[in-house]
């Protein structure tokens, strides 16, 4: 694509940000985001939101927070599946002809709600409601669908929560957690059988914005650097019910992947030095990481994925920021060397009905 | 890069009505699916990508709806994002649909939404909860008192009588007898809508839009399929939104930017949209408007910021007959929102009957010679702004 990432903001996160309103959040970082890209808000001619209503405990979210995102008297639009979304959607409206710099900005204060409430009133009332659908069944069944089709063991996700939390001590934007013992791990509560406490990431608070401009209007700014290009971009739904062939198959997953490389020119998982994971457990982390099938030369999720922060809306637009900075070589402590290309990866519905991705490439001095 | 012309080749909606009992949520959505791909002359498997059109759930009561809804709209395995901006949502999600092909993205793109607005027993509690918990909710705000305020600034501004909004109830339930699927119709007279009950002053119980159960879907591509799928496609030649805060009183007042009696925001969005499109001088080059009027004081501001005529001369021109079919503008053939009013979907509606008159299919409800037709839609606290032009030829302008 002809779009290159500006600038981009992650809000400090933390398990809970209570002394800040989820607008305060916002402007902090569309603001942080704008000063990184060395842009003015009134040279922006768009804003494209990500936001849920029932995350954020409104009617209709974007009420509040287009004005603090940025968006006062701008070309505003929302997306409401996930913050990757809306990288998705404002990547093709700066390609689209007419607009030409814009924010994508998606905020998160999961603290204050109750995620799983707000799973049951998803729903769909005859069947799924009924049971008493929630994310941690959801998983559970995802969780049991993946062990059985791949063999993954229990041993081996207490592993990778441990490798991803080992990453995210290298991760200075990741919530400081003490690592765990194996036991502690193992024997936390079960969930919905084979998903245990321990497998699941926590959910933090935080907001992610970055900068988006057309490259018409690189060409005619100079004396702007951008971060990164976004060279591809896929994203796909599968159906809505939870038959075991619709959790293993991992049918979207791996469609998207393919895509997504083909659109960015790209032979295979191979020609990425990273990819950061949305992984809301450690099962899908290891099922996701199996599909992929990526050589130990490929780092994935160096950032410590979900387990460094999970601002559960917006964490595939987080895992994209992570990406620019990877090629930008800005990622920090865990910095992966040499990195040219790298791909982001973001989830959302009942165990991840959607997958979406975005490859970011380095732009030469 | 250059940018790829778009153009709507297939539109569909259902009926619209107080409830929908005979069908799920899911299904209504795919009856409108089913009628916009047999408009197209196309099969499931020719869409790329599909957006769904969504406002608040709430009024339903699940959240998931839209992703609920995938396999009946055979959405699986494709792109999928759902687009919301309140009221505007319909109008949004059209130019988010838009996106996708003028960048390149996609070739063909679905845009489907279905609400059911009566299924919750109070729309207004519901909307009452949009406001800020803090500060707006407990001023019993909903969209009829908020809108009735704005309204009431506009008749201190311009003189304008209640008998003036009365005339465009009639207006656009006479316009609706000729649309099929329209929810409100009939051949009303000023006094009857004088004497209907009283809601929130000015407005009585016919200024007000009804709550209505539906769905629509337009299906859009890019030129070259556009040409050869559709002997008069009708082409997106302008496409421009503005958002302002949610708070009103920051829209009025001698340093406010804009008054949130004009709907001021507008006129910026149109000038974007008419430049893209250009349009040059509307009311001559512009056959015919849907614009998005869920009560009766919609339409003057609205005519006025979209450059129409003069602020505080809508009404007069109104008077005049200048907005009825036979006039100088037929202003929402259909009968408008203030018919119809399935809130996700309604900025859709407007997109797709504005995109008809200019495929020439919109049968009693056909204005002559549509080369040019305008849908607006509204939304939030009247802050969320979407203005969609139709043309007969992809005539639009690159990036200011």
């Amino acid at each position: 694509m002809d779009v290159y990432v500006m600038g981009v903001a992650i809000h400090p996160a933390a398990d809970a940000i209570g002394d800040l309103r989820l607008e305060e959040m916002a402007y902090r970082t569309a603001r942080a985001a704008l000063d990184n890209a060395g842009i003015e808000r009134r040279e922006i001619d768009h804003l494209t939101l990500a936001a849920s209503d029932e995350v954020d405990a409104r009617g209709i979210s974007s009420m509040l927070l287009a004005a603090p995102s940025g968006g006062y008297l701008k070309d505003e639009m929302r997306v409401t599946d996930s913050g990757l979304t809306g990288l998705h959607l404002g990547a093709m409206r700066a390609a689209a002809g007419h607009l030409q710099l814009g924010l994508v900005v998606s905020s998160n204060q999961s603290s204050v709600v109750p995620l799983e409430d707000i799973a049951r009133m998803r729903g769909e009332p005859f069947f799924l409601r009924p049971v008493g659908l929630n994310f941690a069944i959801a998983d559970g069944l995802f969780a049991g669908a993946v062990a059985n089709r791949y063999a993954i063991s229990a041993a081996a996700v207490t592993e990778r929560v441990l490798e991803r939390l080992r990453s995210a001590a290298r991760n200075s934007r990741a919530v400081a957690r003490t690592l765990p013992q194996h036991d502690e791990i193992a024997s936390s509560p079960c969930l919905a059988y084979p998903l245990r406490a321990g497998h699941r990431a926590p959910t933090t608070d935080g907001a992610v914005a970055m900068v988006l401009a057309s490259g018409e209007w690189l060409r005619a700014h100079p004396g702007h650097r951008p971060l990164a290009r976004i060279a591809g971009m896929a994203w796909g739904a599968d159906r809505y019910q939870l038959d075991g062939e619709r959790l293993a198959g991992l049918d979207i997953f791996r469609r998207g992947v393919e895509e997504v490389l083909a659109r960015a020119g790209l032979d295979g998982v191979e020609a990425l030095e990273v990819i950061e994971l949305e992984a809301q457990n450690a099962w899908a982390d290891v099922a996701f990481s199996q599909a992929l099938g990526a050589s130990a030369r490929v780092s994935v999720s160096p950032s410590g994925g979900t387990w460094a922060q999970n601002p559960f809306f917006c964490t595939g637009l987080l895992n994209a920021a992570e990406a620019a900075l990877q090629v930008a070589g800005q990622a920090g402590g865990h910095q992966v060397e040499g990195a040219r290309r790298a791909l982001a990866h973001g989830v959302s519905g009942f165990a991840q009905q959607t997958h979406g991705f975005v490859v970011m490439e380095g732009v030469a001095a | 890069m250059k940018a790829h012309n778009v153009a709507v080749i297939g539109v569909g909606q259902t009926e619209f009505r107080s409830r929908v009992d005979n069908q799920t949520y899911p299904e209504l959505a795919q009856d409108a699916v089913a009628r916009a791909l047999i408009d197209a002359n196309l099969q499931p498997e020719e869409i790329d990508a599909v957006v769904y059109s969504m406002a608040p759930t709430t009024f339903m009561g699940v959240a998931d709806a839209d992703k609920w809804a995938v396999d009946y709209i055979w959405a699986r395995g494709k792109p999928f994002m759902r687009v919301h901006t309140g009221g505007a949502t319909g109008g949004s999600a059209l130019q988010a649909a838009h996106a996708h092909v003028a960048s390149g993205q996609y070739g063909t793109v679905l845009v489907v939404g279905a609400d059911r607005i009566t299924e919750t027993p109070d729309a207004q509690f519901v909307l009452n909860l949009i406001w800020d918990a803090f500060y707006e909710q407990d001023f019993a705000l909903n969209t009829v008192t908020m809108t009735a305020l704005a309204t009431q600034r506009y008749m201190h501004k311009y003189g304008t009588t209640e008998r003036q909004y009365a005339n465009v109830v009639v207006r656009a339930r006479r316009n609706a007898l000729n649309n099929p699927s329209a929810h409100l119709k009939g051949a009303i007279d000023i006094d009857a809508v004088l004497a209907s009950p009283r809601i929130s002053w000015p407005y009585k119980l016919f200024d007000i839009c009804p709550r209505s159960a539906g769905a629509a879907a337009v299906v859009i591509t890019n030129e070259t399929l556009a040409r050869e799928r559709c002997t008069r496609p009708a082409f997106i030649t302008g496409t421009a939104g503005v958002s302002n805060t949610i708070f009103m009183g920051d829209r009025m007042g001698p340093h406010a930017d804009t008054d949130f009696a004009d709907f001021a925001e507008l006129r910026q969005a149109a000038r974007e949209c008419y430049r893209q499109a250009g349009i040059t001088d509307p009311m001559r080059e512009l056959q015919t408007v849907e614009i998005y009027d869920p009560f009766s004081s919609f339409q003057f501001p609205q005519l006025e910021s979209l450059g129409f005529c003069k602020p505080g001369t809508a009404q007069r021109l109104s008077d005049e007959g200048a907005f009825d079919m036979d006039g100088a503008l037929p202003v929402n053939p259909s009968g408008g929102t203030l018919c119809t009013n399935p809130i996700g979907v309604t900025g859709l509606v407007r997109a797709a009957e504005a995109a008809r008159q200019v495929m020439g299919r919109s049968a009693a409800m056909q204005v002559k010679n549509v080369h040019n037709a305008l849908a607006t839609a509204i939304g939030g606290s009247t802050q969320f702004f979407t203005v969609t032009m139709m043309s007969d030829e992809p005539r639009r302008a690159p990036a200011a």
